[in-house]
């Protein structure tokens, strides 16, 4: 894995263009999935309305607890007679039109504040991961037609208000090889499960490629051109939000850079040993590790030299094995006799065993024996 | 690929969630991956192929096997990245299996997946045979004399 010091400009027809760029030092930055995540659950619920039931629910009765000795709940219960709610218990809430437990209020603590600089940390973190295409295909996007990642559209195809029309728009996209993700988009929306409907969130569907440009080179026209394909974002350079870099705190969004906002990014972010000239107080965080690929630090001669020897080399006794029958696995045989061997070769098992009839006995022998 | 990534890193990464991942909660939480860059469809470090430089995918595409190996210097050019050669259904099984090993295992690539990739092959090549029909029972016994009277008729 080669660094990769420049990116190739596409043209706005998607073929490669003379023009390079190198590689903002941004891309460089650590990717923590962590820290995305844990920012990106802060930031989502900074835009929240308050919500509660109302004060009142479930009190507007005037019920009292019976007490004891009338062999019933001790729970208050509503007053009176002359309709079915005299008598039924009221206020708890394992009651029938009771209040709910805990009742929700407004003043609940809805938005969360966030340290600035882990704001920044996971926006740079969440920009490097976006230079990852295996990253982008495995948060869902299709990028298997893109020329390159991260993919950089020529400013050009941009100038003069070039991208009015949404159909300019859309055509732009299919040319630099985004069309299956916009596709996808499409093919995606569903009607939302649940009361979500009624409260403006009628469909879902995924998200498309985000279209970053520089609004002082690109202007703005591009805005009202992207807005109307579904799934598509479009952002600011200088306005980069955590909430469209990694929807739903998954790092690898599929950003479409226009070579303005790509240029843009030294500027803004700065290095690990430059400040950013735009926003305060802030280096890029530097890896901490300089080498992430494992295999390569393993096999690296400075790991390899400290290393001690393989024990035993290619005879190392396995811990556990099953016990072999040495009558019947030849080689488990040779390895504890090794004349089993030879004994083999020479068909030592197989002869027989010379020796002539025994001599018989002399006559005597025999009268001796029977002699009473 | 920028120096901050690797595919280590990828996969610490994308081994929660990711697109190709099937969780199940059933055969005690299996995890399938979607990927057609691997070749046993476990959602695993060494067969996830979309995360790694090298990797090997064996499909079927109707009728015919296509072999799908990744260009490691391409890996951040997705739309050149993937090499692919299809087999005809008529490539003899041995054939197959040699020429699938010959272009990628035997040059260096991937070699730890050789058995992997053989038995996937075997495995849409069986899967692309004609199914045989079942054979007409011959009826026996009675039911036998039965169709005998019917047909004498």
């Amino acid at each position: 894995m080669a660094s990769r010091p420049t990116v190739t400009v596409i043209s706005a027809d998607g073929s490669a263009s003379e023009q390079t760029h190198p590689l903002p030092e941004v891309f460089k930055a650590p990717i923590r999935p962590d820290i995305v995540q844990t920012v990106h659950t802060g930031m989502a619920k900074n835009k929240r309305q308050p919500y509660a039931v109302s004060e009142k629910a479930g009190h507007q009765t005037s019920a009292e607890s019976w007490g004891t000795g009338r062999a019933v709940a001790r729970i208050p219960r509503v007053s009176g007679g002359g309709t079915h709610r005299a008598g039924q218990a009221a206020f708890g809430n394992m009651c029938r039109s009771g209040r709910m437990f805990a009742p929700t209020k407004v003043w609940r603590k809805w938005h969360q504040k966030i340290n600035l600089n882990q704001k920044r940390f996971a926006t740079v973190s969440a920009l490097a991961a976006s230079s990852s295409p295996a990253l982008l295909m495995a948060r869902g996007h299709q990028v298997s037609t893109v020329p390159e990642v991260p993919l950089v559209v020529s400013s050009s195809a941009f100038t003069d208000s070039a991208i009015v029309k949404t159909s300019a728009a859309l055509a732009l996209l299919r040319a630099v090889g985004a069309g299956p993700d916009v596709e996808k988009v499409k093919n995606s929306r569903k009607l939302r499960a649940g009361k979500g409907k009624l409260r403006g969130r009628r469909h879902r569907q995924r998200r498309g490629p985000l279209v970053v440009y520089s609004p002082e080179e690109d202007g703005k026209d591009l805005v009202r051109a992207f807005r109307n394909i579904p799934g598509v974002e479009t952002s600011s350079v200088y306005a980069l939000n955590l909430l469209q870099l990694a929807p739903g705190g998954h790092l690898g969004r599929f950003i479409v850079w226009t070579s303005s906002a790509f240029a843009a990014l030294d500027k803004i972010y700065g290095t690990t040993t430059e400040a950013s000239a735009l926003k305060k107080d802030f280096l890029l965080p530097s890896a901490l590790i300089s080498q992430p690929d494992l295999p390569k630090l393993i096999n690296s001669s400075e790991v390899q030299a400290v290393l001690r020897p393989v024990k035993g080399g290619s005879i190392t006794k396995r811990a556990v094995v099953q016990k072999k029958n040495p009558l019947r696995n030849m080689q488990v045989l040779l390895r504890l006799n090794p004349y089993a061997a030879q004994y083999k070769k020479e068909k030592l098992g197989q002869q027989k065993v010379e020796q002539d009839k025994p001599a018989p006995m002399p006559e005597a022998f025999g009268t001796m024996l029977h002699e009473n | 690929m920028a120096s901050n990534m690797s595919s280590d890193l990828i996969w610490e990464c994308t081994r929660g969630q990711s697109a190709f991942l099937c969780k199940r909660k059933s055969a005690g939480g299996v995890q399938f991956s979607r990927d057609p860059l691997n070749l046993v469809n476990k959602h695993s470090r060494k067969y996830d192929g979309f995360l790694s430089d090298k990797a090997i995918g064996i499909n079927s595409s109707d009728k015919s096997i296509v072999l799908t190996t990744k260009k490691a210097d391409k890996a951040n050019k997705p739309a050149s990245l993937l090499q692919t050669s299809s087999f005809k259904a008529t490539t003899p099984a041995r054939n197959l299996y040699r020429s699938i090993v010959n272009s990628t295992v035997k040059n260096g690539y991937r070699a730890d997946l050789r058995a992997e990739a053989v038995s996937r092959a075997s495995a849409i090549k069986r899967s692309q045979r004609p199914v045989r029909a079942d054979r007409v029972t011959k009826a026996r016994g009675a039911k036998a004399r039965k169709e005998k009277e019917v047909s004498s008729e």
